[in-house]
């Protein structure tokens, strides 16, 4: 079976008076992808979302679904369905009405409309909640009957609007796995909408970083998180210590940096010829770090290049490593995940002054672009 | 001193209870009792009889009255349901801002800043054959002589209730319609629903509770209407309370207590009617 679904958008545009949500944005999503957009709330990320449903009109651009433009068409005509951040499920229908709504709707008979919701209800294990209304129905299972009334039209396209926010944790996790799981199974295009960085890298073949109604980047999650493209996406995503530099000189291909505290950096310059002077950006993930402790903070840093000096204020076991949390002497902070085994053979204590340094190849280089947004609250803390 | 937990809920129920009996249960109670009673010449003599029930039964005067009450309530209802629908969905649904909202739910409420009275008596000149509407109507030429239909007929009585009496379905309706998550109408329209589809599937089940609160008020606002008919019908129409203030006015109060039973049970009935529908408790708990 051919896949189909594949959206995408072109120079797509939202102005909310003199707001301007979504500027110019053009993307493509592959038939049979689970695309997660991803960015802060205000973000726009929500407003791109309902544009492809059809609830709001782009003030310009285009929505195309499978090549076909689809602008000004109603949300049913479009192929896609949307599943709400509340689900919306109607509060005076049992779950199997809740589920035939869409069908009724269309005009089908009541006996063929009540056995595929039946079948639909099966495939979301909540045939045995049929007859209840949803406020007898806990987040969890007021979610699958959302799911399985989007479904049961047949979409090219699910639309989720943060599906996960309302549930707790544990079954947040579930609620995700089971998504991939119906995704896989339905082989239609889902596009998520979250700001929770861990959901999106988990579940999503492509991930698209949004910030300001632009997108930052869109790509495999394991690059979105690997290789940021900028110091945003980089903060952002979390996992990562993003630094900068003076270039001082250029060797094989390595820009060689100095900052401000007196540190030294290398970085690949890539395709591009960096000149002397200019301020550079770059990422090292935090599990790339190597850490010892300083014996005697005063003596002169014997010059080693790619590592910095700080003072750790605090460490936090996870399990399988340990957060090491160092401030640098001008106040910045720099993360150290070390493997609990490395950690605890080798342990450092809040107040320890700390080396740490990490390999030439670690070295990730970004642009540099940054967000108004507060990025210090997202990041996954790992 | 220490109150027992068990009595707390009395000692709060009691200042209402209280006022209810004084005013509402001992009359009632009295108007039951001597709508059995005898009365000769000017004079109530205590008694036990159906005299005055036979009365207004036997009487087509009562037949008439309740039928043009039935009438003029089926149509207000109607009337006011419509338009306290739409206006409510308006606010509810189309206006976005809060501060707007507020605002046309004040100018809403706008004509009960004068009495009844005076609300009513302002129709006089606007309908009247030298009136405002017949005069414009006259003006532009589309009409030749003043229409007489306009004043003490079934329509002004009818214009005068809708004016009086929508309110009452406009804040019931937007009460019941603003618990609505707008994202359910959305939902709808994902489905597929078409714009008639959503009021009728949707919107409509939803404010059931409104819809039947609002409709007891105006039911026997209409039923219970003692003046708007008399004045706006130019005394062509009565109204069941009119006929109980004549008997009063004639000192016949067993017969007027009759009567005000009978009408009390119908508009009792009415209500019921109305609750049997929908049930209100069951929307009102969840």
């Amino acid at each position: 079976m051919a896949q189909t679904g594949g959206i995408e958008l072109a120079n797509l545009t939202k102005r909310f008076g003199d707001t301007l949500a979504i500027d110019s944005v053009s993307m493509t999503v592959p038939p049979g992808t689970y695309c997660c957009l991803l960015g802060p709330s205000g973000c726009g990320k929500t407003t791109l979302l309902r544009m492809i449903a059809g609830h709001d009109e782009p003030t310009a651009g285009d929505v195309r679904i499978d090549g076909q433009s689809v602008l000004g068409l109603p949300p049913a005509e479009r192929g896609t369905a949307m599943m709400f951040q509340s689900y919306a499920l109607f509060p005076h229908l049992t779950c199997l009405d809740n589920v035939a709504f869409n069908l009724k709707v269309r005009g089908v008979a009541k006996a063929a409309r009540r056995k595929q919701a039946h079948e639909m209800l099966d495939r979301v294990q909540m045939d045995g909640f049929a007859d209840r209304v949803p406020a007898e129905l806990s987040g969890g299972q007021q979610q699958r009957i959302a799911l399985a009334r989007s479904l049961i039209t047949n979409p090219k396209v699910l639309l989720l609007d943060e599906p996960l926010s309302a549930l707790d944790e544990f079954l947040r996790l579930q609620m995700r796995g089971n998504l991939r799981q119906m995704q896989n199974e339905f082989g239609i295009t889902f596009v998520h909408v979250t700001h929770t960085q861990m959901e999106a890298i988990a579940v999503a073949d492509l991930v698209v970083v949004m910030d300001h109604g632009q997108i930052d980047q869109a790509d495999r999650a394991r690059a979105v998180y690997d290789t940021p493209r900028t110091t945003y996406v980089a903060r952002f995503i979390g996992g990562q210590n993003v630094l900068s530099g003076k270039v001082v000189a250029v060797e094989n291909g390595a820009a060689i940096l100095d900052d401000a505290r007196g540190n030294r950096f290398t970085v690949p310059t890539g395709d591009t010829a960096p000149g002397t002077g200019e301020t550079r950006y770059l990422s090292i993930r935090r599990d790339r770090i190597e850490m010892e402790k300083l014996a005697d903070p005063s003596a002169a840093r014997d010059g080693t290049v790619n590592s910095v000096v700080g003072k750790v204020w605090m460490t936090e076991y996870q399990g399988t490593w340990v957060k090491v949390n160092i401030t640098l002497p001008d106040g910045e902070e720099f993360v150290a995940n070390i493997d609990d085994g490395r950690f605890f053979a080798n342990p450092v204590h809040e107040g320890d002054m700390v080396l740490a340094r990490w390999p030439a190849e670690s070295v990730h280089p970004l642009e540099h672009r940054e967000s108004s947004f507060d990025t210090s609250r997202g990041g996954m803390h790992t | 001193m220490k109150v027992p937990s068990s009595v707390v809920p009395y000692i709060q129920v009691a200042p209402l209870a209280l006022v209810l009996l004084v005013f509402f249960g001992i009359p009632l109670v009295t108007v039951v009792v001597v709508s059995f009673f005898d009365y000769v010449n000017f004079q109530t003599v205590p008694a036990f009889m159906f005299y005055n029930y036979e009365e207004v039964f036997s009487s087509g005067l009562t037949v008439t009255l309740y039928l043009t009450m039935l009438k003029y309530s089926v149509i207000v209802w109607l009337i006011t349901l419509i338009v306290g629908f739409t206006v409510s969905y308006f606010l509810v649904f189309h206006v976005r801002s809060l501060l707007w909202k507020i605002f046309f739910f004040l100018v809403c409420t706008v004509p009960f800043w004068t009495s009844n009275i005076i609300r009513m008596i302002s129709w006089i000149p606007v309908l009247g054959r030298n009136g405002l509407v017949n005069q414009t109507l006259m003006g532009l030429g589309l009409i030749d002589e003043p229409l007489d239909f306009l004043l003490f007929s079934d329509f002004s009585v009818i214009v005068a209730y809708v004016h009086l009496f929508t309110l009452f379905m406009v804040v019931t309706l937007f009460n019941s319609m603003a618990r609505i998550d707008p994202a359910i109408l959305e939902a709808a329209v994902d489905a597929g629903a078409s714009r008639w589809q959503v009021i009728t599937q949707v919107v409509i089940p939803l404010t059931k509770t409104g819809i039947a609160l609002g409709s007891i008020f105006v039911v026997t606002l209409v039923m219970g209407d003692f003046f708007v008919v008399k004045i706006m019908s130019g005394g062509q129409s009565s109204s069941a309370v009119y006929a109980m203030w004549n008997e009063i006015a004639m000192l016949q109060y067993p017969s007027a207590a009759a009567s005000a039973v009978i009408l009390l049970l119908v508009v009792v009935l009415m209500a019921a009617a109305i609750l049997r529908v929908v049930d209100v408790r069951k929307e009102l708990s969840g």
